[in-house]
């Protein structure tokens, strides 16, 4: 059996798939010139939306179901790495260290039912790069480059409007794979408003950012038909 | 919102046909999340998003939108909303909360409460929407077609003809439309008699006290604007979802109010030709501020990094009616009062961007002038997660909820309320599963590891946990790391681009062993071929030799086979009438002396 090849070397463990595209992810951009960054799980609001232009009492906020901490007023699960992209813009801009572009995976959490698609848990790609004129079309060929890395280079990629909070302009990605186009995540321009918050200056730098589905690119890729299955501690998805 | 494509057809007759409709919408506008065919017409879902929620959820909205978008005719409906001169009017209206920005009402007589006209009733029912009474139908047809929420009170149940804006009492209980009683506290805001009735909850959803009954006859129209976070707070707080709450909690601009008025004071005259209408009484204490909005030619391609001239903006606000003044490469808007989106450059930079179509934008890697570090954390993670495999350790990642700890969550779609303390607990549950297809997997012993995020009282920490069913290790990621070099850095390395992840079944599997006691000259390979050509198609795994011993001259082979079926659950019997077969050819072949099987 083909697909468990790897075992027939009794010495060495077997690498969760998630790690795997991790792997490749962060080669991807890391040879674009991003910046690997990590950030907590509990955020605080302040990181999670307010920063990133989600006010309070906003409908905006119904965009995701969140988990909310007990005890611990104003603070949540992450709902998006977005967060870990503000952090580390702030600290380049307190460091002076503009241009840069950052890259990060991690869990998130999001308060709904789950199914085949959808997890109360599942981790997402955040990247993002500032500069003086950093645009829409450097997004489009970062990303581009990023799908046909990651899916081959046959995939296709549009961009569709949309609204986020934190973005003007707000797009869609999509990325046709056999044939299909699949709803990849959402990206845009950095808001003025996020670029303040953060400390730095809109009127000198701007730039884009993206939060996309990971698990959702490990399933595309390799076939893995529920998102569930990859979060059951069950040693017969290790087949990458 | 659903959207009828007949309905969007009144305003603009040359629309394209549904599909192609549907695909502009998608790429210059919003997401189409479905389309429907419902008899000659095909209804659209469109995914409306706060920003354009003040102007598209509407027919008439998208109606303007899609023409300009395609520059095809727009029927501007209103010279035909006309009503009879009207008389004064004792109507009295008061805003004491300064939540509500904007009430408008209307005292019409002699209405006749009946069945809508046919084209209410297709048009409501086409969004999925039920024919209620010809007034109640006017209401919901103004609020789909313009936008504004809209409410009818009986007139005969308003007390004096006063009506009041103002903010609940703490305790104070309304029974809603449909009967369900709700308690009201000071931060909500009612409209209320002057016996100090409360009829309605502001914005949210009208009271049964002054219900339309069917023999009323003088009825007092309101069209009015609210604060939206109040709106959505209230809502919130008494967990009330209406159509009226999902426009004005996203905003809505106080003159279509006035728009509103007109438009549904025109269809009660269609429907109730004898109706006699009194003036509109406006409260209206702060008009909203015509709005302007620059922006440079030059940012505008610099934010989309697509060259955009003068010219195709020109061309652009022409078909979106806006005016506009041009100076020296920057524009000058006014803006729509309902287009509350448009407040910034950066908000023109999306306008122009998806009006002309981010196809147009031409993707480039950008170089810049940036240092990246090593992010000590995921160096950390790489290195423990290498050594763990090159132990032995196979990788899983487990649940981040559990039923107990120390750390909760207020609300959860799962009954697993807490965060996990350590990662032990989800390893000795994944151990424990392992275990079992520990045959399957082709292991002897099952070892994993996770390395995950814990969370105690005091906070997060990254975690190592590895182990096997006898015992599991868990450490703090920066403990198991005290040995990585400085100098570690990532390797590049590749993985197989083509792999493809083969589900397993969900049926039990059965593993079957087989030793054969042979001469030493036969090879193993001649052993596996017999097993290969009789074992059938049933076989997940194996043959696999997994052991072997010399001894007198003779050698010892053991295979094992797993036996599993993608359809069904296999059964004793016919897996050792398999072995059986095995067994028989082996011995048939004269190869052994001895065949075990078990």
């Amino acid at each position: 059996m083909s697909e468990y090849k790897k075992k027939k070397d009794n010495h060495h463990g077997t690498e969760h798939p998630l790690s795997v595209l991790a792997n490749e992810v962060y080669q991807t951009f890391v040879d674009m010139g991003f910046e690997i960054v990590t950030g907590p799980e509990l955020e605080s609001e302040w990181y999670n939306f307010d920063v990133l232009n989600v006010p309070k009492d906003h409908p905006a906020r119904d965009m995701q179901d969140t988990f909310w901490i007990k005890d611990k007023k104003d603070y949540v699960l992450r709902t998006h790495t977005t967060s870990v992209t503000a952090r580390a813009f702030e600290k380049a801009g307190k460091e002076g260290k503009l241009p840069a572009a950052f890259i990060s995976i991690g869990k998130v959490f999001r308060n709904e039912a789950t199914d085949a698609t959808h997890e109360m848990q599942f981790f997402q790609i955040d990247g993002a790069m500032v500069g003086e004129n950093i645009s829409v079309a450097d997004m489009k060929g970062v990303l581009t480059h990023f799908y046909k890395k990651m899916l081959g280079d046959d995939v296709e990629i549009e961009f569709r409007p949309s609204f986020f909070p934190f973005t003007e302009p707000s797009i869609e990605v999509h990325a046709k794979f056999k044939g299909k186009w699949l709803e990849m995540g959402g990206s845009g321009m950095l808001h003025p408003n996020v670029l303040r918050n953060i400390g730095l200056d809109p009127a000198k730098v701007q730039g884009f950012a993206f939060g996309h589905g990971f698990d959702r690119i490990a399933m595309v890729k390799w076939g893995i038909s529920d998102v569930r299955l990859l979060y059951q501690g069950d040693l017969r998805l290790n087949q990458i | 919102m659903k959207i009828s494509y007949n309905w969007l057809k009144w305003y603009i007759p040359e629309a394209p046909k549904a599909e192609k409709l549907a695909d502009i919408v998608t790429y210059h506008l919003a997401e189409v999340e479905s389309m429907e065919k419902k008899g000659d017409d095909t209804i659209f879902d469109i995914n409306i998003l706060p920003n354009r929620a003040h102007d598209l959820l509407s027919h008439q909205g998208v109606a303007r939108e899609i023409a300009s978008l395609l520059d095809i005719k727009y029927i501007d409906p209103t010279p035909k909303y006309k009503i009879p001169e009207s008389k004064s009017t004792k109507l009295i209206k008061t805003i004491e909360s300064p939540k509500c920005r904007r009430y408008m009402g209307r005292v019409i007589r002699n209405i006749k409460i009946g069945p809508s006209p046919d084209w209410v009733k297709n048009h409501l029912e086409s969004i999925g929407q039920r024919s209620i009474n010809n007034i109640v139908d006017a209401t919901n047809i103004v609020m789909y077609d313009c936008g504004q929420p809209a409410h009818v009170f009986d007139l005969s149940k308003v007390k004096n003809l006063k009506l009041t804006v103002r903010n609940a009492k703490k305790g104070e209980k309304i029974t809603l439309l449909g009967g369900v009683e709700k308690t009201l506290d000071e931060t909500m805001m009612v409209i209320s008699d002057d016996l100090g009735n409360a009829l309605d909850i502001a914005g949210i959803k009208g009271g049964n006290y002054a219900e339309l009954t069917k023999d009323t006859k003088d009825i007092i129209l309101e069209c009015a604007n609210f604060n939206p976070v109040s709106v959505r707070k209230t809502a919130q707080a008494l967990n009330i979802f209406t159509d009226a709450r999902k426009r004005f909690e996203n905003d809505l601009s106080p003159e279509r109010a006035a728009y509103g008025m007109q438009e549904l004071s025109a269809l009660i005259f269609e429907m109730c030709p004898e109706a006699i209408f009194e003036d509109v009484v406006d409260v209206y204490p702060e008009k909203q501020k015509v709005r302007k909005l620059s922006f440079s030619v030059d940012r505008i391609s610099s934010i989309l990094g697509l060259k955009v001239s003068e010219k195709e903006i020109e061309e652009i606000l022409k078909r979106y009616l806006l005016k506009y003044e041009l100076k020296k490469g920057v524009f000058e808007i006014i803006v729509p009062p309902m287009r509350l989106d448009l407040a910034i450059e950066e908000d023109m930079a999306e306008e122009i961007g998806r009006i002309l179509g981010y196809d147009k934008v031409k993707g480039n890697i950008p170089k810049i002038n940036f240092k990246p570090k090593v992010n000590e954390t995921y160096a950390k993670i790489s290195w423990a997660r290498n050594k763990l495999l090159a132990d032995g350790y196979s990788e899983v990642m487990t649940y981040t909820f559990r039923d107990k700890g120390e750390v909760e969550v207020m609300q959860s779609a799962s009954d697993k309320k807490f965060l996990r303390t350590n990662l032990t607990d989800g390893l000795k549950e994944s151990i424990k599963l392992n275990q079992l297809n520990a045959p399957f997997l082709g292991i002897e012993k099952v070892k994993v590891f996770e390395i995950g995020t814990a969370f105690k009282k005091g906070g997060e920490e990254m975690h190592v946990a590895f182990g096997d069913k006898k015992n599991v290790t868990e450490v703090s990621l920066n403990d198991f790391c005290k040995d990585m070099p400085k100098d570690f850095s990532l390797e590049p390395r590749s993985s197989n681009l083509e792999a493809k992840f083969k589900m397993w079944s969900l049926f039990p599997f059965i593993a079957r062993d087989i030793a054969v006691f042979v001469s030493e000259n036969v090879k193993s390979a001649e052993v596996s071929k017999i097993i290969k050509e009789n074992m059938g198609d049933m076989v997940i795994k194996g043959p696999e030799l997994f052991d072997e011993f010399k001894k007198d001259g003779k050698i010892s082979y053991a295979f094992r086979l797993v036996f599993q079926s993608y359809e069904r659950t296999l059964t004793d019997t016919e897996v050792n009438e398999i072995m059986n077969k095995i067994t028989d050819k082996i011995k048939a072949k004269g190869l052994a002396g001895e065949v075990v099987n078990n």
